[in-house]
């Protein structure tokens, strides 16, 4: 591991984008999430990890209430987006997931066109007035999620035409479309070869700059070299967060130690 | 809100409060879904309300009018030789029983009193069916030994005072109609009140024979159900070993190359195959081809067998493919043929799966009317066809086609009629399905 | 012998044959079964197969081929001008069975002698009158010729029927003994057994192909016959459909062409819509209670028979339409007309075309709807711009099923459009269509050499031919839709 690089990373912000407490899922009867208390900054990426069945990717969805499609899934506990609380009966989840967008994990392109792929958003969010701006918002998305150069040339075509690691930065600049606030990402680069996973961080990594980030991932090294901060699950409970640095290096729990030395997991 | 440079941060917003676009898509959202549920309301109330019509239509002619006289049975109008021998007394024909029943009539209106202003006897007669003497020289030909004494009868009433009490004639109708008139409904009252007519359970509704264009009343679906069971039993002899065995090879054993494709193709373009191609393949190849006779049991047997085909190879394949091919590899691996596998392991496995798919072809065949219509099930048939064998080729009915012959006849009590019978098809379907469902749900395994 | 007879003692030597070949095998093996190649049941199912198959073979094909030899001799001993007329000879054959069949009967029951019943004569006997006795009524009294000719079927016909007997079991008894001569320790009867099976299941799945074959060939022949009576452009583009069984007739596809259409039109109006709304609220919105209840309720629908459909719009929709509608709008007086074959036909294909949405709908990957639904999309946004446009090539196979069905649909048509072929836009008015057409040439009194019968079958073919093409059309866009997500 580079210790030199993680150490040069310093955060940011402190400013909290997401604060979660007490939270707790429940599908059935299965207690899947058990009192999770976390803060998620702005301008940050905070990585999930854990290993597999730990409730990371549960969680990621509560925060822009994914798991409202689930029939049998229950949320408790209180989570709150620039202090407003997500789960108020009052909030319509369409305008919070305007707010809080979402990478999944398998590349997942609607049967459009790539234009029309990364124009889905800003039509129903009616982010433009005319064709010209809707232009420029996908030119931007494109851009922005380092895709614009390899798509520029066949906009019209099938987004599900692309390879998989450009499938991935086409939901990704789907996404960024919308102008979202939070970017939530399930494993984004666990359907991808390394040389599309290397491009997705690297866009991941630039993507901080004006998004909170959030990132599950299976993978330790990815979430070392992506992420500022970083949450250890496992059976559903949130073992320790903090500095991916501090956390990588110095764990304090016995169990995010076995982990990361690959007793567990 | 356009502009997605960082160096212009885009405001916030609360998701506490709803933009007005969010609200109207909110009541885009809200007006599809209410389409879904009307969607799915018509269809509900479509079914309630074909079947709300058809029992509507129907239920009455499981009851029937019935005229219970006390008939004399003359022994010199009967039996003029003494014999009581059946055989001789055959020689009476039905026009010989006709006036001891308008007798029987007149007695009783003499016992009970009624006087009805221009009523004549002939009148105060037809009352009864015209099927009623012959229901009496049926009994007494049976019971030689009744002639010579009086005997109480259930005696049908007429199709139109059946129609009274079923509210389908009523006192302003009859004005209109030459077939009654209000003075023999207002017998048909005063023999209710008497208590001499009454309404009973109709038995003879699902046991009898058709009856002609007149004789509504005695109509029963009797034949109808005897020749839907005989097709039935020739289809479930002939489609299910032949289906099963298709798919069997087909499912195990086939090669993939062009001519299992083209079977392949060919079942799914049969299963959507128009049922009166079937009829017309019927007529050409069994009938005009074959020289097997027309209305027979036998040929619409088979023309269903072809028909009901597809649909028990495509649930029979369904079924051995889920059977989940470590079973079959456990066989071979302990040394059986591929044959056994198949047969000793693999097909047990899926016998529910083909039951059930079995029972619901079935019951598509049972309801099918078209390709019997051409292959000339549309015949007035009034004998039981015999016992099998013998009996497949003797002319039948079939209980969808019987419902059809009533629909084309002009007697409004036919209609009645039709509706009762397609309770009864009902039924049986739903018997069908019913058991098809209680073997899914019994022996269903998920692998 | 009679036939059954014959089968019957085939089917006991071939029991008794499982039950040697089984005992042969044990005792050769010196009743060790492991010293058989196959288990013992295989020896006796291969000797039980040894003499029923060739056997029966023979037999079937003898009943099949022998009466057409034995009447090719005996119509040489009637007149040649009756032979030479195809009608004629038919008749006159006709006859000679039925006197045969009746002198056999005759003999049968005692009430002739067999001396008495050869030596009878067209003159003298009154063969009618004595064959009436049996219960067999001959419409004319018996000419010479053709009393000859039953004669000689009979003698032919019982040297045939003998010598049927002597092959058939003559047959069955070598195959005995043929396997029972082979059958040895080393002898692999599973295999051949096996064998006999696969060819057994080879043949059944042929029946699909004979079937697709029996069909087409059968209206091919037929409407060979009308078009060699009938001009086929007349058929094709003849804008009136009046057939006269005295000839002369007009019998132009175009009107019932048009009335299919239409109505299939109407009902894919009703049907599609709705079906497609109710597949989209039970798949999408309606929670498992609501599910439980309203899909086996619509799927209940797809178990009704059409007859009860047909019914449904001759006593209720029709004069619903008529009295509400066509009557106070001025549109018409019939209570047959499109709009109610239509409407009833719209409501039967509800099911039929919500079941198959419902598979299609459910085919599109849950991760396509929640890419949707994570960028802030609505639900009903998500189904029009994602699942609706992914699941379209299904849907419109789907549709198109549901028109074959439509167009090839019967009794709904026979019972609520009416029969009068007409060319017309008014939905309330009564029209006709191709399958109705078929029903009533092809029932009641038929003449299979007049136009107005045989046009039948070009009906038939031109009804197979379209809904063949939409269903080959509709399984092909099916299947490879459902490749696409696979």
């Amino acid at each position: 591991m580079d210790d030199a690089r993680l150490t040069e990373r310093h955060l940011s912000t402190d400013e909290t984008k997401i604060a979660a407490k007490g939270v707790q899922v429940y599908y059935g009867d299965n207690h899947a999430i058990k009192d999770v208390n976390v803060d998620i900054l702005d301008k940050t990426v905070t990585a999930f990890i854990g290993p597999s069945g730990c409730g990371k990717s549960t969680f990621l969805r509560c925060l822009n209430r994914m798991n409202d499609t689930i029939d049998i899934a229950r949320v408790e506990g209180d989570i709150r987006i620039d202090g407003e609380d997500i789960y108020d009966k009052r909030v319509d989840p369409v305008q919070l997931r305007a707010k809080v967008g979402m990478v999944f994990q398998k590349p997942n392109p609607f049967p459009k066109s790539i234009y029309d792929n990364v124009a889905y958003g800003p039509k129903i969010h009616g982010l433009s007035r005319n064709k010209a701006e809707l232009d420029e918002i996908v030119e931007k998305s494109l851009r922005k999620a380092a895709l614009w150069n390899e798509a520029k040339d066949r906009l019209q075509e099938p987004g599900t035409g692309l390879s998989g690691g450009q499938q991935q930065r086409l939901c990704i600049a789907r996404a960024i479309a919308t102008s979202p606030e939070v970017l939530l990402m399930d494993e984004p680069c666990s359907a991808l070869d390394p040389i599309a996973t290397a491009q997705v961080e690297e866009l991941i990594d630039e993507l901080r700059a004006q998004y909170s980030v959030v990132i599950v991932t299976h993978s330790m090294q990815q979430a070392a070299r992506v992420s500022q901060r970083t949450a250890f699950f496992h059976l559903g409970n949130l073992v320790e967060y903090g500095e991916t640095g501090h956390i990588f290096t110095n764990p304090e729990d016995p169990r995010t130690e076995s982990y990361i030395s690959g007793r567990i997991g | 809100m356009t502009d997605l440079t960082a160096a212009a941060p885009v405001p916030k917003t609360s998701i506490l409060t709803q933009d007005k676009r969010t609200k109207r898509r909110n009541a885009a959202e809200a007006r599809f879904k209410a389409y879904g549920l009307a969607a799915v309301l018509t269809g509900i109330a479509a079914l309630i309300l074909l079947m709300g019509s058809i029992l509507y239509n129907g239920l009455s002619s499981f009851q029937q009018t019935y005229i219970s006289l006390a008939v004399e049975l003359p022994a010199e109008a009967l039996d003029k030789t003494g014999n009581r021998d059946p055989a001789e007394m055959r020689s009476v024909s039905t026009f010989g029983y006709t006036p001891l029943i308008a007798a029987a009539i007149e007695q009783k209106m003499a016992e009970a009193g009624v006087q009805i202003e221009g009523l004549s006897a002939r009148d105060a007669g037809a009352l009864i069916s015209k099927e009623a003497p012959a229901q009496l020289r049926n009994y007494v030909l049976a019971n030689p030994e009744v002639v010579g004494t009086t005997v109480t009868f259930n005696l049908l009433a007429s199709g139109r005072i059946d129609g009274y009490y079923k509210g389908r004639v009523t006192m302003e109708s009859a004005l209109l109609d030459q077939n009654i008139s209000q003075a023999q409904l207002q017998l048909a009252d005063a023999f209710r009140d008497s208590g001499t007519l009454v309404t009973g359970f109709n038995w003879a509704f699902i046991t009898s024979p058709d009856a002609s264009d007149q004789r509504p009343e005695a109509a029963g679906l009797g034949v109808a159900i005897l020749g839907s069971l005989y097709m039935m039993l020739i289809v479930l002899a002939l489609a299910l070993p032949i289906g099963v065995a298709a798919s069997i090879y087909l499912e195990e054993f086939a090669p993939k190359n062009r001519w299992t494709d083209l079977i392949e193709v060919n079942i799914s373009n049969l299963a959507a195959v128009p049922s009166i191609v079937y009829g017309i393949l019927g007529l050409a190849i069994f009938i005009n081809f074959a020289g097997l006779p027309q209305s027979a049991p036998i040929v619409g047997g088979l023309v269903l067998t072809l028909m009901t085909l597809p649909t028990i190879i495509i649930a029979t394949r369904a079924s051995l493919k889920s059977v989940p091919p470590s079973i079959r590899d456990a066989a071979l691996g302990v040394g059986a043929s591929k044959m056994q596998a198949v047969f000793h392991h693999v097909l047990p496995l899926a016998a529910p799966g083909i039951l059930t798919g079995t029972i619901i072809g079935l019951a598509q065949a049972l309801g099918e009317t078209a390709p019997l219509l051409l292959i000339g099930m549309v015949a007035f048939v009034r004998e039981f066809p015999d016992a099998p064998p013998e009996g497949f080729f003797d002319p039948a009915s079939a209980l969808p086609v019987q419902i059809y012959n009533w629909t084309q006849r002009s007697d409004p009590a036919f209609v009645e009629r039709a509706s009762g019978a397609i309770i009864v098809l009902l039924i049986f379907l739903l018997a069908m399905n019913a058991l098809a469902i209680f073997l899914r749900r019994r022996f269903e395994r998920r692998w | 012998m009679p036939v059954l007879w014959i089968a019957l003692t085939v089917l006991a030597l071939a029991a008794v044959g499982f039950l040697v070949g089984r005992g042969r095998a044990l005792s050769t093996a010196g009743g060790d079964a492991r010293k058989l190649h196959s288990l013992p049941n295989y020896y006796g199912w291969n000797v039980a197969l040894f003499v029923l198959v060739p056997s029966l073979l023979t037999l079937a094909a003898w009943i099949l081929i022998a009466p057409t030899m034995i009447e090719g001799r005996v119509v040489s001993l009637i007149s040649e001008e009756v032979a030479a007329d195809a009608d004629a000879r038919n008749l006159m054959m006709a006859d000679v069975r039925r006197v045969a069949a009746g002198l056999d009967l005759a003999v049968a029951q005692g009430v002739m002698s067999a001396e008495e019943a050869s030596d009878l004569r067209a003159g003298e006997n009154d063969i009618r009158g004595r064959l009436a006795e049996v219960g067999v009524a001959l419409g004319d009294n018996v000419t010479t010729a053709v009393l000859a000719a039953a004669q000689r079927y009979r003698v032919l016909s019982s040297a045939s029927s003998l010598w049927m007997t002597i092959a058939v079991l003559g047959l069955a008894g070598l195959g005995f003994f043929y396997a029972w001569r082979r059958t040895r320790p080393d002898y692999r009867a599973r295999n051949v057994v096996e064998r006999s099976i696969l060819l057994l299941l080879i043949l059944c799945a042929s029946i699909a192909i004979l079937t697709t074959l029996g069909i087409i060939l059968s209206m091919l022949f037929e409407t060979q016959n009308f078009f060699s009576q009938y001009p086929w452009q007349d058929f094709f583009f003849s804008t009136t459909w009046s057939p006269n069984f005295r000839g002369n007739s007009d019998l132009g596809i175009l009107p019932l062409l048009w009335g299919t259409l239409y109505i299939s039109f109407i009902a894919l109006l009703v049907s599609v819509p709705i079906g497609l709304f109710a597949a989209i609220y039970m798949s999408e919105y309606a929670g498992p209670r609501m599910r439980s209840v309203a899909k086996p309720m619509i799927e209940v629908l797809a178990g009704i028979p059409t007859i009860v459909y047909g019914l449904f719009a001759l006593i209720t929709v029709g004069p619903l339409l008529r009295d509400y509608f066509a009557q106070p709008m001025g549109f018409g007086q019939s209570s047959s007309s499109v709009m109610t074959a239509g409407i009833v036909m719209g409501i039967m294909l509800i099911p039929f075309v919500s079941s198959l949405s419902d598979d299609i709908i459910n085919a599109v990957p849950q991760t396509m709807r929640d890419g949707s639904l994570g960028l802030g999309a609505t639900h009903s946004e998500t189904i029009r711009q994602v699942v609706l446009p992914a699941a379209l090539p299904g849907i419109v196979g789907a549709v198109l099923l549901a028109a074959s069905r439509a167009i090839g649909e019967t009794m709904i048509v026979v019972l609520g459009a009416g029969a009068a072929a007409r060319l017309d836009l008014n939905p309330f008015e009564a029209m006709t269509t191709v399958t109705v057409k078929i029903v009533s040439q092809l029932t009641g009194d038929t003449d299979f050499a007049a136009p107005e019968t045989l046009v039948a079958f070009a009906l038939g073919l031109t009804l197979f031919v379209m809904t063949l093409g939409l269903n080959v059309l509709a399984l092909w866009i099916v299947r490879r839709y459902r490749e696409q997500y696979e």
